[in-house]
């Protein structure tokens, strides 16, 4: 697909973070030791690299937070709040809601203060109310009592935004309400710590390209490749995301491997290997242009034909679907999805799987890859090839509910008791297939997932979809 | 008018040639209109034969007799002429033999004789402007009808002057008319629109009256919604044509000839509550409608103000002014404004935009 296509936004926005941030669980721990500091920014943060005293200051942060909502309201978000019905389907659809049943977590309630900012700006009987006296300002103490809705009950998983019967995006309001909030200085700490380490090192979780280049050698000898770097004309450039290189680097390992079988040419690239972007997840588009424009000029400049997103979710919506809008022009590339390329692979006869796994098996679409993104047929096609097992959880595909950790979630610390409630829905859903196996595509909610499935104590596994299709390769 | 003797109704028909059958056939259509069962048909009838002489006092005030006219010409002769014989019709201008001075002395009469207990029948709407608009016998109308109205038990507003203002009302309304409701609130008022009223609805009410001694239920404009509870249109032998979009176009082309409907040359059925569908007129041989000619909703308040009887329902009633151009631009032109301000708004936010660094996403201190 062309990168054109990017321009033509689909509901999506952000996701299903990253990397940065959120804990590492004790079997995290015992797994990769040396690297259980890099997953915690926030605290590390706090200790060592910020005096409170040195932080400069350049304005007033509240009028900033102001300001922005006003340069975010455009003609969908005003004919978006113009035709709210009032009707509260969108609280169904929210698993804060749900699990909590809390009407606090209604979707749209979460919008109030932009809500009302387009209503006293840009509304004639609004300004006329503001003028005599009858609406109350948004402050900035409000955006601050608001920053829990924003950030720590939305996963930006766009369920909301499926719903609604007058079809109101609520989903990128949200993303768009994150952009006042965050220039207000009143995203939550964990996402802040994590933007900070994307832009100073280049990875929300403070991943250096040694780290990477550590991770290759050992691909490298354990599956007995070769994994190329920096090399010009290559069919796909393959990012990864922090988790994939610190958690779970067999997907680079599987990717390889794939890529060899098929016949690929493919590379790394020191300048842009990270795929996550957590300048889309606070809501600061000025960073995420940044950060999107550093894997834009490393394809340009290695003249590579497609951009791989790795099995992460919100780093396919920032390359694919936020990045030609933020970069205001079109790649030189495509981007595609990881399971996107293996379905292309797959169909056109390049990539043969063979052998079954011999347990029933489960998918959980990640929100930005399914719903946002649109790749929900391309997983199960490929894992039908070798799970003749796989069964479908209730709410599956573009419905399916979110892992609770997506949209910087994860790396927000203060979310934690939050999101692990939320999971309970998920649980529901594993438990009533009676599955001890579920099968996913995005490294974060793998984490997410993995940490909430130790906390309730649950005997579930958990496989990435690309290491799954490298284990099934025919041998021919 | 001549008085019948003191005796009941079933003696006074017999008394006037009416079988017994014909008088249980209208005790039949009467217990069909307020959908009783068929065996209250004999109730209505034993009640109807033992009703005792109810006194009636009839004043006409700005009216054109039309009212009368339809009651006292519709069938000759009718039971529903003789139910109203039956009823001690003890003044009534057009009908009483007597005048002047004895006239008056009558109502008067009548009005200490039968208090509390007589019913007062009214045509014609009431002028409030100068009381000499209208009088009788130099008493305006207005005191005539608040002096009379004290001892009735109820007061019947015949004709859709007396129920909603009528013609004299029309805009300007010279006169200051009022319908009858407008004055008297102390006390039932049923009111009995259409220009004229049907006969059968009269009777029909007066019959009501003299079986149960009470009144049928009203609707909200307080009409006997036995006869007024469904439009024209739903009951119009010619709604067929509607639902199959076959309208006549002119009152004298294919359409009109084969019987389409009239909707399209300004037939108001749709908005009409009575009962002329069913019961029709001149002792049941055609209606309006039947006729090729559209409703003209007289029965309904501001019929006379609302426009052409020939323009379609669909149509503005009065023609879009300057007023309605004007204001359909003044809304583009704030619409415009607001957008114009709103641009300017989003451009001067856009404007003041400092781009976000790392720095600025941490907390105030």
């Amino acid at each position: 697909m062309e990168s054109a296509r990017g321009v033509r936004r689909p509901r999506h926005e952000q996701e299903a973070g990253a990397p940065q941030g959120g804990d590492a669980t004790a079997r995290d721990c015992r797994r990769r030791p040396t690297t259980r500091w890099l997953l915690r920014p926030g605290r590390r943060a706090r200790e060592q690299e910020r005096p409170a005293a040195a932080r400069p200051r350049r304005r007033a942060q509240g009028a900033g937070g102001l300001n922005a909502f006003k340069q975010v309201i455009d003609a969908p978000v005003a004919s978006f709040f113009a035709s709210c019905v009032h009707c509260g389907l969108c609280a169904e659809t929210c698993l804060f809601y749900t699990e909590t049943g809390d009407p606090q977590y209604t979707p749209i309630h979460k919008l109030e203060p932009l809500r009302r900012t387009w209503q006293q700006e840009y509304t004639l009987l609004g300004r006329l109310a503001r003028l005599v006296g009858l609406a109350k300002p948004v402050t900035d103490a409000e955006l601050e009592a608001w920053s829990p809705l924003v950030y720590d009950s939305c996963t930006m998983c766009g369920r909301c935004s499926m719903v609604c019967p007058v079809g109101n995006d609520i989903t990128m309001m949200i993303r768009k309400m994150r952009e006042g909030m965050a220039a207000a200085g009143h995203a939550p700490e964990g996402l802040v710590t994590a933007t900070q380490r994307s832009i100073q090192s280049g990875s929300p979780a403070g991943v250096k390209w040694v780290t990477v280049q550590a991770q290759i050698k050992r691909m490298q000898k354990q599956f007995g490749i070769s994994i190329p770097v920096n090399q010009e004309n290559a069919d796909y450039l393959v990012l990864m995301s922090s988790w994939e290189i610190l958690n779970y680097p067999e997907y680079l390992g599987a990717v390889g491997r794939i890529f060899n079988k098929a016949g690929a040419t493919w590379t790394l690239s020191e300048h842009a290997y990270e795929a996550t972007n957590s300048g889309m997840q606070i809501g600061a588009s000025d960073l995420a242009r940044e950060l999107v424009g550093r894997i834009v000029k490393a394809a340009e400049d290695l003249k590579v034909k497609c951009v791989i997103s790795p099995e992460c979710g919100h780093a396919y919506t920032a390359i694919r679907w936020e990045g030609p809008n933020l970069m205001g022009r079109r790649f030189g590339f495509e981007v595609k999805h990881i399971l996107e390329v293996l379905d292309d692979l797959s169909r056109t006869g390049r990539l043969k799987l063979k052998g079954s796994i011999d347990k029933p098996v489960t998918y959980h679409d990640p929100c930005q890859i399914s719903r946002r993104g649109g790749v929900h047929q391309q997983p199960r096609t490929l894992l039908r090839q070798f799970a003749p097992q796989f069964r479908e959880m209730t709410d599956s595909g573009v419905m399916n509910w979110c892992c609770g950790g997506g949209g910087g979630v994860s790396a927000n610390e203060r979310a934690e008791p939050l999101r692990i409630i939320s999971f309970k829905r998920k649980k529901a859903q594993i438990e009533e297939l009676g599955i001890s196996t579920v099968v996913t595509s995005c490294a974060n909610c793998r984490v997410v997932i993995e940490e909430a499935l130790e906390h309730y104590h649950m005997d579930v596994e958990l496989l990435g979809l690309t290491e799954l299709v490298a284990e099934h390769l025919a041998e021919d | 008018m001549k008085r019948h003797s003191d005796s009941a109704l079933g003696i006074a028909l017999s008394e006037a040639g009416i079988s017994r059958r014909d008088f249980l056939g209208f005790c039949a259509t009467l217990a069909a209109a307020y959908a009783l069962p068929a065996s209250s048909v004999g109730a209505i009838a034993a009640a109807l034969e033992k009703a005792p002489r109810t006194a009636v006092i009839w004043l006409s005030f700005q009216e054109c007799t039309g009212c009368t006219e339809s009651l006292t010409r519709s069938h000759t002769p009718s039971i529903e002429g003789l139910i109203l014989e039956q009823l001690s019709l003890d003044y009534h201008h057009t009908l009483q033999a007597a005048s002047g001075e004895p006239a008056e002395r009558a109502r008067a009469e009548s009005m200490r004789a039968n208090a509390g207990k007589y019913l007062l029948v009214v045509d014609g709407s009431v002028p409030l402007g100068n009381p000499g608009y209208s009088t009788i016998a130099g008493v305006s109308n207005v005191d005539m009808l608040m002096e009379t109205a004290k001892g009735a038990a109820a007061v019947i507003a015949v004709g859709t002057c007396a129920a909603y203002g009528g013609l004299p009302a029309a805009q300007p309304n010279p006169t200051g008319a009022v319908p009858v409701s407008h004055l008297i609130k102390d006390k039932p008022v049923i009111n009995v629109p259409g220009c004229p009223p049907i006969p059968v609805v009269i009777t029909g009410l007066l019959a009501h009256f003299l079986t149960f001694g009470t009144l049928p239920e009203l609707d909200e404009r307080g009409r006997p919604k036995i006869f007024y509870g469904e439009s024209i249109h739903d009951r119009c032998y010619r709604r067929t044509f509607y639902d199959q979009g076959k309208f006549a176009e002119s009152f004298d082309d294919e359409g009109a000839r084969k019987g389409w409907c009239l909707f399209r040359l300004g037939c108001k059925g749709p908005v009409t509550y009575n009962a002329c569908a069913t019961t029709k007129w001149n002792n049941g041989v055609s209606f309006p409608i039947q006729s090729g000619h559209g409703c003209l909703g007289c029965s309904e308040p501001d019929f006379w103000d609302v426009g052409s009887f020939y323009k379609a329902l669909s149509m503005p009633v009065t023609p879009v002014g300057k007023a309605a151009v004007g204001a359909a631009a003044a809304g583009v032109a704030v619409g415009a404004a607001v957008a114009l301000a709103n641009r300017a708004k989003k451009a001067a936010a856009k404007a003041v935009h400092q781009t976000v660094k790392v720095e600025d996403l941490e907390k105030k201190p």
